[in-house]
């Protein structure tokens, strides 16, 4: 496990794309949140606005994780990989542990910039003094290893790049959108709070929970596991 | 051999595998060994089930029968299998974007070995001086360099590589060449496939032929050749129709292989030559056939490469 | 290779590859999928009915209506002499508050009427039918006047009670020989922010003359309607006072409803919200089907199979741009009729729709996927690469779309970036109709596009083709 752990480290240190996704995800969500604490006349709860950007800041993090192997399927180097590491519940592990570290590091920057932002934006910032808004800022951390998490077991699952941030990227906006559209609130209700965005993000909320902040988060814990179960039993099931 | 002593046998031990894709059977009792110090060629025609062995020996796909042992053990249950086996499969494996040293790198730490062994293998094959570009600017000769390079990170005591002459310079073909026959020198299993037959030749001590998903032959190569060439005359004559029909009355079967010559199994030479005078037949030369690798392989895969007038799943 | 051989060939390609065909008819159900969901998802049943004007759409008929029969022709006139509106936290000023005379069939919602007023913002009005709006003589107004010969009705103003003006003349069929007729105000939400605010607005009457039989009485019109949001919190329709000083408090409104003011009605736009899953299916497909060819290597065959390259790519669009328009187009035939009646069934409003609209909104949607697939296909040669062409046309269409789907989003970002992202192309998709005489959020949150329907397409098409021809330019010029 330890070397698989140091050969993944390897392959990401070297090659470009990861780091300027992770320094995309900084920038995207700091940026998103300080447009959005400057333009927000009413901030009725200044941590969530703040940490907005975390809406836009997951996508390269999804596409982050579902390169890590999709790129492998794409190149052919997975046959490699699965050649120096034969057993293959651990090269999906040392890849989610160092991904999860990786969006570890980059998410907490971001979340540090975002409230940073609010700061010099809102009249009535957050701080990470109160226990709420350490809540939400621990939970979009962890939130967004957990989106990187659900990347990795869907581009495991479909081995291919393309298709894995199209899967991603539709799991993650689609019930956002779609529940603007459903007129029954216990449908919509439903939606966002089985859907991986919506459930998983009420965990920003300071002063009003659309849901437990915890429970939400243990639905995109469990979209995350569930892809990653899916990804793993196939991987370890079929030729590579 | 016994049993027991194939499982603990050093090299590769390939025995019985079986594997379908959808209805069509893809390995079909596929067994050979590759042993230590020798240089194994595997050869067949496209679809003969060399690639797939390959991989099932890797552990990369499953098969429904069978096995395939390292030193005799499964490839999925060794530890730094890379120490074990190194493999070459397919060159253009590459991230594009990592250079050829990032590759190789990576594939060390994976099996705790430090950056020196990796310029250690670079200076091997003679690739120092690209190791640090981009692999995706590199030529598919290049490539096959690396992935040799990749081959022998571990030191391995059994290399196995999957069509390595492909895409290389005549200079390239010529030091691998060498460079095969130096690592079985050095007492290492190697197993080759290559479909360039004159490579074949001058490199394998050791040949397998794969048909249908099988060995149809696993022999020395000297042995094939000399069973090809078994009683064979070559005849060189420009009345070839004459030749034949004497021949044929007198027993032997006979065969156009070129413009002015026949080949003539079933009699020796000195009876060729008394019937052709008594039928004043003329002639230039008599001699003993000299089979080449293509000869055993045509007439070893004749069968295998008709594989449509076979009736798939027929009883062999 | 002829052009037709081309176009054979790639589209054998197309059909031979199973995932593509599988996503471009996902792409198709997805359509379908989220129709019914919508449909099925929602619940308006025993919900009180919408008022329907005379022209058959939906309409906001609730203001307070002081008013006695009047048989016949006859006429009325009063002096406005003040109009206040109060919006709780909010603007002072509320532009469409309207104070004035009206005659009107009867006080059931939807029926017939014609009105003159003075408004908060915008001078003398006379309106009609819920949609017809005629403005008034600039200047100080004093008086107004409301004449009924007939089936018409002429609206006056003056300055001094002695000179008057016409503001303008309604041919108001259905208006019986019996009509209500008398004063009015009504005070329509203001637009706050992104949403709206309730407001109440308060006119002094005076000098209160004409025909007519009976007491005065006053009612507050549609009290219990879908596009009435009611009275702000501690106000309530009122009215007190003689002929000579009387003082209404009203609110609502008289005009036609627009996306903000009926919120439980249902638009086509909704029950195509499947579009989206749609789109990053199609953005895929529409990727792989040039990225694979660099993957496999298979563009070196393809060029030498057919060496003008620029003609390969248009083949591949043209392919791809035709088979998802025809999946577009089958779900969105499907789609539309099927949510539409499950949510009607579901006790829904829908917003009336034309057949040439819903013709329209079916073929612009297919238009719009087939013409984003055809953008990721051009992304595709310029990046060589699927994820990264996937990652940045998704972003370039669907980010837009997640972005005017924000409600407290700006007016003129939503706007902007529904004019200049390929995201323009949902203007297709719109089926309300704005009006000048109703202030709103004019939004695309709202279901209203900046740009017109096929303008906002031909922005998509545009980032299309632009890619397209940067695609063929790089791809004669690089090495396959």
């Amino acid at each position: 496990m330890r070397l698989a752990l140091h050969a993944e480290w390897t392959k990401i240190r070297t090659v470009a794309g990861p780091l300027w996704l992770l320094l995309g995800t900084v920038a995207a969500t700091v940026a998103f949140g300080a447009v959005a604490t400057s333009v927000v006349t009413d901030p009725g709860d200044p941590t969530k606005v703040a940490l907005v950007g975390a809406d836009v800041g997951q996508a390269p993090v999804a596409v982050l994780a579902v390169l890590l192997i999709g790129g492998e399927y794409g190149s052919g180097t997975v046959r490699t990989t699965l050649t120096a590491v034969p057993r293959r519940a651990v090269v999906l592990t040392a890849k989610a542990v160092t991904l999860s570290g990786l969006v570890a590091v980059a998410g907490t920057a971001a979340v540090l910039g975002s409230l940073v932002a609010g700061r010099f934006n809102l009249p009535d910032p957050a701080s990470l003094a109160d226990g709420p808004t350490l809540r939400a800022s621990a939970g979009t951390v962890l939130y967004l290893v957990l989106i990187a998490l659900l990347g990795l077991g869907v581009a495991t699952a479909v081995r291919d790049s393309a298709t894995g941030i199209g899967i991603v990227l539709a799991l993650l906006y689609i019930v956002p959108i779609v529940s603007q559209t459903i007129g029954d609130p216990h449908w919509q209700h439903l939606l966002q709070h089985i859907a991986p965005m919506t459930a998983g993000l009420a965990v920003q909320s300071t002063t009003d929970p659309p849901m437990n902040p915890w429970a939400g988060l243990a639905v995109t814990a469990g979209w995350a596991a569930a892809a990653l179960l899916t990804g793993g039993l196939l991987l370890h099931a079929r030729d590579a | 051999m016994s049993p027991l002593q194939t499982a603990n046998a050093p090299g590769i031990v390939v025995a019985g595998l079986r594997k379908r894709y959808r209805a069509a059977p893809a390995l079909d009792g596929m067994s050979f060994t590759v042993r230590p110090g020798v240089v194994t060629g595997f050869l067949g025609p496209n679809g003969a089930g060399k690639s797939t062995t390959m991989r099932v020996i890797l552990g990369l796909d499953a098969v429904e029968e069978g096995s395939a042992l390292i030193n005799g053990r499964p490839y999925r249950r060794l530890r730094r299998p890379l120490t074990h086996v190194g493999a070459l499969l397919d060159a253009s494996a590459l991230h594009p974007g990592r250079s050829g040293r990032g590759h190789l790198l990576w594939l060390a730490h994976s099996q705790g070995l430090d950056a020196r062994r990796v310029d250690q293998v670079i200076e091997q094959v003679g690739l120092a001086t690209a190791a640090r570009r981009k692999a995706g600017g590199y030529s598919l000769g290049m490539r096959q360099r690396l992935g040799i390079a990749a081959a022998l990170l571990g030191d391995p005591p059994i290399v196995m590589l999957d069509e390595p002459f492909n895409g290389m310079d005549p200079d390239g073909i010529i030091w691998l060449r060498g460079f095969l026959r130096s690592l079985a020198t050095q007492g290492r299993a190697v197993l080759v496939s290559s479909h360039l037959m004159s490579e074949m030749q001058d490199t394998a001590d050791h040949l397998v032929v794969a048909g249908h998903g099988r060995a149809i032959a696993d022999a020395a190569m000297a042995d094939l050749i000399a069973a090809a060439s078994r009683d064979r005359v070559v005849l060189r004559t420009t009345a070839g129709a004459d030749a034949t029909s004497v021949l044929i009355r007198a027993g032997a079967t006979v065969a156009a292989t070129g413009r002015d010559t026949v080949t003539v199994s079933g009699l020796p030479a000195n009876r060729i030559v008394a019937l052709l005078n008594a039928g004043a037949v003329p002639f230039s030369e008599v001699s003993a056939h000299r089979a080449t690798l293509e000869d055993v392989y045509l007439e070893l895969t004749r069968e295998a490469v008709e594989f449509h007038a076979a009736t798939p799943g027929a009883p062999r | 290779m002829t052009p037709l051989q081309s176009l054979r060939a790639e589209w054998t390609k197309f059909r031979t590859v199973r995932g593509w065909m599988v996503g471009t008819v996902a792409a198709a159900l997805m359509i379908v999928l989220f129709a019914l969901l919508t449909g099925a998802s929602s619940d308006q049943k025993g919900a009180p009915p919408v008022p329907v004007g005379p022209g058959g759409e939906p309409v906001t008929d609730s203001f307070y209506f002081v008013h006695r029969p009047l048989a016949g022709n006859g006429s009325v006139s009063v002096s406005v002499s003040a109009l206040d509106s109060r919006v709780p936290e909010g603007p002072g000023v509320v532009p469409w508050a309207k104070a004035g005379l009206i005659i009107k069939q009867s006080t059931r919602q939807g029926s017939p009427y014609a009105a003159v007023m003075v408004t908060g913002g915008h001078g003398v009005r006379m309106q009609d039918g819920f949609v017809h709006d005629t403005a008034g003589p600039r200047g100080p107004v004093r008086r107004l006047r409301l004449d009924r010969a007939g089936d018409t009705v002429t609206g006056y103003a003056s300055a001094d009670g002695s000179t008057w003006t016409k503001v303008g003349t309604a041919r108001v069929r259905g208006l019986g020989a019996t009509a209500q007729i008398g004063l009015f105000v009504a005070s329509p939400p203001v637009v706050d922010g992104g949403g709206t605010a309730g407001s109440v607005s308060t006119a002094v009457f005076e000098d209160l003359r004409g025909h007519g039989t009976g007491d005065w009485t006053g009612e507050q019109v549609g009290a219990e309607s879908p596009s009435f949001a009611g009275y702000p919190d501690n106000t309530s329709g009122s009215y007190t006072g003689t002929d000579a000083r009387l003082t209404v408090t009203g609110a609502g409104d008289i005009a036609p409803a627009v996306g903000d003011s009926l919120p439980t009605g249902g638009h086509l736009r909704d029950i195509l919200t499947g579009t989206f899953a749609a789109l990053i299916a199609v953005i895929v497909v529409g990727a792989l089907f040039v990225t694979a060819e660099y993957r496999h290597r298979m563009i070196r065959l393809t060029l030498a199979a057919s060496p003008g390259r620029g003609r390969m790519l248009v083949a591949k669009a043209v392919v791809l741009w035709v088979v998802t328009f025809a999946a577009g187009l089958a779900g969105t035939a499907v789609a539309a009729p099927l949510g539409e009646r499950l949510a009607r069934d579901h006790g829904v409003y829908m917003f009336p729709v034309s057949s040439s609209t819903e013709l329209r909104v079916a073929l612009g949607t297919a238009a719009l996927l087939a013409t984003a697939s055809v953008l990721a296909l051009a992304v595709g040669a310029i990046l060589r690469n699927s994820a990264a062409a996937v990652t940045a046309v998704i972003a370039a269409i669907v980010l837009p779309y997640a972005l005017i789907a924000v409600p407290f989003m700006p007016a003129g970002v939503s706007k902007g970036v529904a004019t200049v992202t390929p995201g323009a192309a949902f203007a297709v998709q719109q089926t309300l109709v704005p009006y000048d005489q109703v202030a709103s959020n004019y939004t695309p949150y709202y279901g209203y596009y900046p740009l017109a329907p096929w303008a906002g397409l031909a922005v998509l098409a545009g980032y299309a083709v632009v890619s397209l021809v940067l695609a063929a330019v790089l791809l004669n010029r690089r090495d396959a």
